[in-house]
């Protein structure tokens, strides 16, 4: 093959890795964030101990892997119930008492049980990075150019149905449609006779079902400490406001745009400055389209 | 002088217990613990300017914090001059910091505000862990000491003194705020935004203006503060632990007091120092029982006693007034 | 004092206020009526810097303050009150009249004598040291209605203030009024409570759909067969004879 068209191969290919890469990476972000822009969406809460969950779900895995062997795809499906059991615990003992009341006392109440979290973690577990390696982390696909871990896809392509069962759910369903009811609406539809407290419960509930999930497919990828959940729920945030708080579409698309920022910003400056170029995006969003790229105008102003 | 309040005898109490105590105790460990006491004090009173009286929740005041600690670290680390300059230094940057969250806090309300100062810190964060070339990347910066008040190095009784200074000094801003024209406006602004611009409050020149005083107090902690311990470290000068650190004080002790964040900042730093020294020696991770504790304290607290220690203290007071009535 | 040349103000596709004009004179005390949605808060907001204005001008002792924002148009002279009353919650009744007198008084102990005045005027005085958050609706908006006044204002719009009162506190809210105009304060009021406006109102301005159909003295309002088709209905008329 002759060198200029050797180039233009080349030039293909890492734009197809690239553009795997972020499609990949956007799925799991989308995961995590769906489930926190739905908190918002219904039940007008940022829950900052989201990604605390994630870091729950990211133990559960690593020890459910060192203690019994179990493969963290087939954990996932006892997490599920189980983070969405502790969801609706959460709501119970924490948010409900809340829901009501001022921001500032639902910020710091997320806020302290992040805290209590996080530090639960450290203290049982210690700071020791804990990794976890099943036999699909270290097997390699190569398609067409670009090679990818098969956790990775995996993890996609589950973290993908996921979000898409609850798009469906939210869409198509009886309950799917009493919660966005309630999301539009909270007082008129407590007069329709919608209990709302039933609807908050099974919001929360989902938001940690999703997240704790979210953290079981990521186990395999990322190393797993008391302050992991950090680095993604930041991320979840920049996602949840660039496609709207409360907009599951925007958050799916919203993953896609961050994954994007990501993966570009990491393959042209280096993995040290990825992390700036979406604060600064997220910045900017805040000042130029708060109510983000797809979401309700002024709803940032009115403080929802 | 008996028109005081009794909140305010406590506060004089305190205070003259701090100056005197160094004349009394010689230990380096009890004069560190009361200097970080009244500097986290003091630190926790800068917040409460824009949290507890402008009613402008941050959760990224550790932005401001870094800017001082790097000032003052880089103006007598690398360019070998006072830190008294890079406490100068140190309040420019931090107005101007001060001027774009105060923008923001302009914006956006709640929640979307605090994210914002969230993302704030953390971008100044990565700029300073990676900056190898200034800022000496993620390593940090040794501050030096040399002996001297011009160069603040001192020893732990004269630490005590400059810390109390400051405290004193930030309890005084509070109480300003409490007392001035100024500070009455900013509670029309904090209770009702629109309500208040009715009444001819320029509200958005005015939170701006609290912000950023704010912001230039917390700095000037950040520099002494770096002074005193003599590291800086980017991932711990600009954390978000830091900044909730700041609220966690004032919230525990008494959101919108000028006493509260410092009575937050005995209880929890005394509890912390402690429990530090006790668990030194076993698993690593067992002081972050603390943690625990003050997350959940957070939780209760904003959920049943939201006025915090002031305002049980209060209540006790009150209670007790009428039944003795 | 006051004159609007022709505001309008749209939002989207709906204009709210259409070519509105009227005239306020010093000592006037104008009513402004008409139905829901007839876009009279909406002027109001225009008038006070909400809003800017889309189109005319609001003119004020002669300046044209169109667009300039509530704060500045309050230490203009020009303040109002809220439809929906917005009390400083968590601050005692006092404070809050302080908080409207420091607009105009430098000195804290000055605005805090202002204060306990101007709540005396009001009939305040056994809630002083009340929470705002702690009276009920009919002291709220005399609340409201306090802390506007401790602004030293020339020229005060009252939105709605009679809504949601029984009826003695209708009555004391009435007589709180005269007395102000009596004293020497314009006024415009925007009401829903016919029977009172048609006491109070010197002359009365009808809006529907955004624009002024009628302007008068009670009297002739209440005749004009557009006033009556739009908003009194025939009953009312029948009524007052």
């Amino acid at each position: 093959m002759d060198p200029a068209r050797r180039l233009g191969r080349a030039q293909i290919d890492v734009f197809a890795q690239l553009g795997v890469s972020t499609v990949l990476l956007g799925g799991i972000y989308a995961l995590i964030a769906v489930g926190l822009t739905l908190i918002f969406g219904i039940m007008r809460v940022v829950n900052f101990a989201h990604g605390e969950f994630l870091m729950l779900g990211m133990y559960t895995a690593f020890w459910a892997y060192s203690l019994w062997s179990l493969d963290p795809y087939f954990v996932l499906f006892v997490s599920i119930p189980l983070f969405f059991g502790l969801g609706f615990l959460t709501y119970v003992l924490v948010m409900r008492g809340v829901i009501h009341a001022s921001h500032n006392v639902q910020i710091f109440t997320t806020v302290g049980l992040s805290i209590a979290l996080q530090n639960v973690a450290l203290v049982v577990w210690t700071g020791d990075f804990r990794t976890l390696r099943p036999w699909h982390s270290s097997v390699v696909i190569r398609v067409f150019g670009t090679a990818f871990n098969l956790s990775q896809v995996v993890a996609f392509v589950i973290a993908v149905a996921l979000t898409l069962a609850l798009f469906a759910f939210m869409k198509w369903t009886h309950t799917g449609r009493v919660m966005r009811a309630t999301a539009q609406d909270h007082d008129a539809a407590t007069l329709m006779g919608i209990d709302t407290d039933r609807v908050y419960r099974l919001t929360f509930a989902i938001g940690i079902a999703c997240v704790g999930a979210a953290g079981v497919l990521v186990s395999p990828l990322y190393a797993v400490y008391p302050t992991a959940g950090l680095q993604f729920v930041l991320l979840a945030y920049v996602v949840v406001v660039l496609g709207g708080l409360g907009d599951m579409v925007g958050a799916m698309l919203g993953s896609l745009i961050v994954a994007a920022v990501e993966v570009l910003g990491s393959y042209v400056f280096g993995v040290a400055w990825k992390e700036v170029f979406y604060f600064v995006l997220f910045i900017a969003v805040l000042v130029f389209r708060p109510a983000g790229l797809f979401g309700q105008r002024g709803a940032e102003t009115l403080g929802v | 002088m008996a028109s005081l309040p009794p909140r305010r005898w406590a506060a004089l109490a305190l205070l003259g217990v701090a100056a005197l105590l160094p004349l009394v105790v010689r230990d380096a460990f009890v004069l560190d613990s009361l200097i970080l006491i009244l500097m986290w004090g003091a630190l926790s009173a800068a917040w409460n300017v824009a949290g507890g009286y402008a009613g402008q929740v941050s959760l990224g005041h550790a932005a401001f914090f870094g800017i001082g600690a790097y000032s003052a670290a880089l103006m007598t680390a690398r360019f070998y001059q006072s830190p008294w300059l890079g406490l100068l230094l140190g309040v420019v940057l931090s107005i101007a910091a001060g001027g774009v969250i105060g923008y923001l806090s302009n914006r956006l309300r709640g929640p979307y505000f605090a994210l914002s100062t969230i993302a704030f810190s953390q971008v100044l964060l990565i700029v300073a862990s990676r900056w190898r070339g200034f800022t000496a990347g993620s390593e940090g910066i040794p501050v030096p000491f040399r002996p001297g008040l011009w160069t603040l190095g001192l020893g732990h009784v004269a630490w005590v003194y400059v810390a109390l200074v400051v405290a004193l000094v930030y309890y005084g801003v509070q109480v300003w705020l409490e007392t001035s024209r100024i500070g009455y406006q900013l509670a029309g602004v904090r209770e009702d935004e629109d309500a208040a611009e009715a009444l001819g409050i320029a509200s958005r020149r005015l939170k701006i203006r609290a912000v950023t005083l704010s912001a230039a107090m917390t700095a000037v902690g950040g520099t002494f503060w770096a002074q005193y311990v003599g590291f800086v470290d980017p991932f711990y000068v600009f954390s978000i632990d830091l900044s909730i650190r700041f609220a966690l004080n004032t919230i525990i002790g008494g959101m919108g007091t000028a006493l509260g964040p410092f009575l937050g900042s005995i209880l929890i730093t005394s509890l912390e120092t402690y429990l530090r020294a006790t668990f030194s020696g076993l698993k690593t991770g067992f002081a972050g029982i603390y943690l625990v504790i003050y997350g959940t304290a957070l939780i209760l607290v904003v959920r049943f006693a939201p006025e915090g220690l002031t305002g049980v203290a209060g209540r006790l007071g009150a209670w007790r007034a009428r039944a003795d009535a | 004092m006051l004159t609007l040349e022709r505001v309008t103000k749209r939002f989207g596709g709906l204009t709210a206020v259409r070519n509105v004009s009227l005239d306020v004179r010093r000592g006037d005390l104008l009513g402004i009526i008409g139905p829901n949605g007839a876009g009279k808060t909406t002027l109001f907001n225009v008038i006070a810097g909400y809003y800017r204005p889309d189109g005319g001008r609001v003119v004020f002792d002669g300046r044209d303050v169109g667009g300039r924002p509530p704060h500045v148009i309050c230490r203009l002279g020009l303040t109002r009150t809220f439809q929906l009353v917005k009390p400083f919650g968590n601050l005692s009744v006092v404070d809050n009249v302080m908080i409207g007198a420091l607009t105009r008084l430098r000195r804290v102990s000055a605005a805090r004598l202002e204060a306990e005045r101007v709540v005396e005027t009001c009939g305040l005085a056994p809630h002083a040291n009340a929470r705002a958050r702690a009276l009920p609706i009919g002291l709220r908006k005399r609340l409201e209605v306090a802390r506007a006044l401790a602004t030293r204002p020339r020229l005060l719009l009252l939105d709605e203030v009679m809504a949601g009162l029984t009826p003695s506190e209708l009555t004391g809210i009435i007589e709180l009024i005269r007395l102000l105009h009596a004293d020497g304060l314009t006024l415009i009021v925007i009401e829903h409570v016919m029977a009172a406006m048609m006491r109070l109102a010197q002359r009365i301005v009808v809006l529907h759909h955004g624009e002024a159909i009628a302007e008068g003295t009670p009297a002739e309002v209440a005749r004009d067969r557009r006033v009556i088709d739009a908003y009194l209905g025939d009953e009312f008329v029948l009524a007052q004879a």
